[in-house]
């Protein structure tokens, strides 16, 4: 998978089409983000299967806002998977990024992968290299469905008590792009005191994930007290979709989240 | 004509403004139960601000669902301000819902 992704950036970086590619470069045992610029020195570039597939992600979207932002005229490639091509589409939809300054180059992740992610499209709609895996359903948030609602508040609150407020789910979050944070805010909660104002710390934090997580998976793989937010924000995600009839990520970049409300049938 | 004295009004511009952060802050503070009070639906002064209400709550509501809170802790009603018999009825009868339910699961937290 690798070569084929080298070669690509390669022709890419070549032809100048772009400027550098933003991907993984393994230097020293350790995986980290890196741009390349050079066309022939592509040392090191790795998809981020170090030991078994997609354990060395990184939110690579986020360095790639910081990069556009400072060089808004240039073109950039960047690594994506099917939850980054994702991320991409919302960023484009809510003006953070401009499109026609990325190149995607995307791989399909493998099926083990997709499975454990429990991912809807485990696959950016155009690759480079990877076969598409089949998608899957979201069976922890049905597990949790399954449950009474003061067993639900019990395992919630036992997780979250673990939370260390360490702000790294938000810290990781490719979609955390606001300049000012409710979760910083002394209007909104006790800063810097534990323990976290719970659940209503990572409910404040789901609710904003709402039209924006695309389901990536760091902020469960970041969290050193093993929380599993993910299922909260997949969860969320099920919500905007019942609620404005849209998944973030999954539609044209074009169309964020349905806010023309104006005219719209409403239940309560 | 009187509401029930345990309800605390928080006098809002418009309820589109009611962000689901301040729910859940008041939830956190100790509140068994939040009513959210808009205009009727089409009538709304800065045209849809009670329309971004009506869906913040409801996604509130399956959110709260789903981490345990009963979503019947919160409500949404849409009244003119020249309605205060039926703001009354409302206000009694959340309250007597409320106190169905108990106190907030939030509150009784060690």
């Amino acid at each position: 998978m690798d070569d084929k992704i080298k070669m690509k950036v390669q022709e890419l970086l070549q032809s100048g089409k772009i400027k550098g590619f933003l991907g993984l470069r393994e230097r020293h045992g350790q995986v980290g983000p890196y741009l390349f610029t050079d066309g022939d020195d592509l040392e090191g570039l790795v998809v981020g299967d170090r030991f078994k597939p997609g354990d060395s992600r990184y939110p690579l979207n986020k360095q790639l806002m910081k990069i556009t932002r400072g060089d808004p005229s240039g073109c950039y490639g960047v690594l994506v998977r099917g939850c980054d091509e994702r991320g991409l589409k919302t960023l484009f939809g809510s003006g953070q990024i401009k499109s026609e300054q990325v190149v995607p180059v995307g791989i399909a992740c493998p099926q083990d992968l997709a499975d454990a992610c429990e991912c809807l499209k485990p696959y950016p709609d155009e690759r480079v290299a990877g076969e598409a895996a089949e998608p899957r359903s979201f069976a922890t948030v049905a597990k949790v469905e399954a449950m009474e609602l003061d067993e639900r508040f019990r395992l919630w609150l036992a997780e979250f008590s673990k939370c260390i407020k360490c702000y790294g789910c938000r810290n990781i979050c490719p979609m955390c792009y606001c300049s000012e944070c409710t979760l910083e805010n002394k209007d909104f909660g006790d800063i810097g005191s534990l323990p976290a104002e719970n659940p209503v710390f990572h409910l404040t934090r789901a609710i904003h994930m709402a039209g924006r997580c695309i389901d990536c998976g760091l902020c469960n793989e970041v969290c050193p007290a093993d929380i599993p937010l993910r299922t909260l924000y997949k969860k969320i995600a099920d919500i905007v979709e019942e609620e404005f009839h849209c998944r973030p990520g999954y539609g044209s970049p074009e169309t964020p989240p349905g806010l023309n409300i104006r005219g719209e049938e409403l239940k309560h | 004509m009187q509401y029930p004295p345990n309800l605390r009004v928080v006098r809002v511009m418009c309820s589109g403004m009611v962000s689901p952060d301040l729910i859940l802050r008041v939830l956190s503070k100790g509140a068994d139960g939040v009513l959210v009070v808009g205009c009727h639906l089409g009538e709304c002064h800065y045209l849809e601000g009670n329309l971004m209400a009506a869906k913040r709550v409801a996604m509130l509501k399956k959110l709260l669902a789903f981490s345990g809170i009963d979503p019947g802790r919160l409500r949404v009603d849409w009244l003119s301000s020249a309605e205060a018999p039926t703001f009354v009825r409302v206000a009694t009868e959340f309250i007597e819902e409320i106190r169905a339910l108990g106190p907030s699961p939030l509150r009784v937290k060690a």
